[in-house]
């Protein structure tokens, strides 16, 4: 083998090591996370008032933005399949798609994204600004846990949250769908709740909340973790907050895609 | 007294080389050095905020590194630290950013009125009016603001030992030097150790009872301010004479 060829097979296997280990030591780090925030909890080392405060910050102020994903995810899912579909099939059949796309699949992934940008990119850059301000070394220095105050409370106030706004997204994104079936394809209340009813499983929900509780979980363990890592200073808050998005988004998609062989099957 | 034993850590390369120090109980001892050098490295391995590779740090004989399991607790309760920039929580107002300087199970025990006297005094202590500024939170105070209620949330625990990482970093010459002063009548009052981690050559000259140079990872100087001043040792005197003339500029500055 001559030697360029030998040099890029080395430097393949390089790269490869590298991502090796810093999956490895991305596994490890939010593996001692996460251990270090259920030891929090179970000791009740983490305030209430914070997990209300997250929540609030979390849930409540969410709830615009999930109105309009949901809302746009049920009028868009309704237009299109009153296009592709109410020409060869029953009409309450738009109900059905409608519903079980918005429950199954688009109120869980849309709600998940919106958190990413909205409540995960904020963690990473409020903490990755903490540590390079030495805040966090303060709280250290101070003898007090940064994980119970900082971490815990907003994990704990993801997975609370997420299943609550995906039932709100469920809500608004069904209700969108059946408005703007009527309006565009004259299926009424009663033909779509028939079709909604008519391939209706009570597992669906589960499905889609137990989704909506692995995204609530993952979103705050990651952007918390990923915020802990942050070096440097205003650059190195952008760059840690930025690679956040990308690898909540990724995670996210990954978990998502691996969910209906899991419990759809 | 704090005692760093061989202290080495190694970022990506060798920042600190096998420090060996002693601070004596009571005294006022500062640390120069140029940047990179590792200053605030050795400051944090104190409370374990970066922990060395090799060597240990005794307070007052207790091991940090090779002793009992609570004694990183145990020296917390004894050490304030005085951080570069405050590192004040933003989202705390200054009660409670001074609060969070007493230990959490004394907190517990003690009654809202007491906690709120002790932060009243440590902020009297450090030259400040508490009525004005309790309520306050840090984007609403000026640097030296910052500085001060950053001192008080590390003395308002009681410490018996003080570190301070460059106190006087980003202030203006009339607010360093009087950080200086606070420093200097905090020790005494107080009765504290103090290590002081400074970039103010002059301003820790004239305070502190014995200083320490590192350079590249290891000590090159430790001695009294007089014999770091008289010093033939060409990186200690590059030092002196640097030192010299920026308090000949800060003088015409002022």
């Amino acid at each position: 083998m001559d030697l360029p060829v030998l040099s890029s097979f080395v430097g393949w296997f390089a790269g490869v090591g590298r991502a090796y280990r810093t999956t490895l030591v991305h596994a490890g780090q939010i593996g001692s996370l996460s251990w270090n925030t259920l030891v929090a909890i179970v000791r009740l080392r983490v305030q209430p008032r914070e997990i209300l405060n997250q929540t609030y910050i979390m849930g409540i102020q969410s709830l615009p933005i999930v109105f309009v994903t949901a809302s746009l995810a049920g009028i868009v899912t309704s237009q299109q399949g009153g296009y592709q579909l109410i020409s060869s099939s029953p009409r309450y059949i738009l109900g059905t798609l409608v519903t079980t796309s918005v429950v199954l699949e688009l109120a869980p992934l849309l709600t998940a994204i919106v958190l990413v940008g909205r409540i995960g990119a904020r963690i990473t850059a409020e903490l990755g600004t903490m540590v390079v301000s030495e805040q966090i070394d303060a709280f250290e220095s101070l003898g007090r846990d940064p994980i119970a105050i900082l971490a815990a409370p907003r994990i704990i106030a993801g997975v609370i949250t997420m299943p609550l706004l995906v039932a709100f997204a469920n809500v608004i994104g069904v209700g969108a769908g059946q408005i703007t079936a009527q309006i565009t394809a004259g299926v009424g209340s009663e033909e779509f709740f028939y079709g909604a009813r008519l391939f209706w499983h009570s597992w669906d929900l589960v499905y889609g909340f137990s989704k909506a509780a692995i995204f609530g979980l993952v979103i705050p363990v990651i952007s918390v973790h990923m915020g802990l890592r942050t070096r440097g200073g205003a650059e190195g808050v952008g760059l840690q907050t930025t690679q956040a998005v990308m690898f909540m988004i990724l995670t996210i998609l990954i978990i998502d895609a691996m969910f209906p062989p899991l419990l759809l099957e | 007294m704090i005692r760093y034993r061989s202290v080495y850590k190694a970022f990506d390369v060798p920042v600190l080389r096998g420090v060996d120090l002693t601070v004596e109980t009571g005294e006022m001892f500062a640390l120069f050095g140029p940047s990179g050098t590792g200053k605030s490295v050795l400051l944090k391995t104190t409370l374990a905020l970066v922990i060395p590779d090799r060597g240990d740090v005794e307070i007052d004989g207790l091991s940090l590194y090779h002793g009992r399991k609570d004694a990183l607790q145990i020296i917390r309760r004894k050490v304030g630290y005085v951080f570069q920039h405050a590192a004040l929580f933003d989202s705390l107002n200054v009660l409670d950013n001074v609060r969070m300087g007493l230990p959490e199970d004394e907190l517990a025990r003690m009654r809202e009125a007491d906690v709120t006297r002790r932060v009243w005094d440590a902020l009297e202590i450090v030259n400040l009016e508490p009525r004005e500024i309790l309520a306050k939170i840090p984007s609403e105070l000026s640097g030296g603001m910052k500085k001060r209620v950053g001192i008080a949330r590390a003395i308002v625990g009681r410490p018996e030992v003080l570190l301070w990482d460059e106190p006087t970093t980003g202030l203006d010459p009339v607010n360093a030097a009087a950080v200086e002063r606070l420093i200097k009548r905090l020790s005494g009052e107080l009765e504290v150790t103090s290590l002081l981690v400074t970039h103010d050559i002059e301003g820790g000259l004239e305070i502190c009872d014995r200083v320490a140079m590192l350079d590249g990872g290891r000590l090159r100087f430790c001695g009294t301010p007089a014999e770091f001043r008289s010093s033939s040792d060409p990186v200690v005197r590059a030092f002196v004479d640097r030192a010299a003339a920026e308090a000949a500029l800060d003088m015409v500055a002022t």
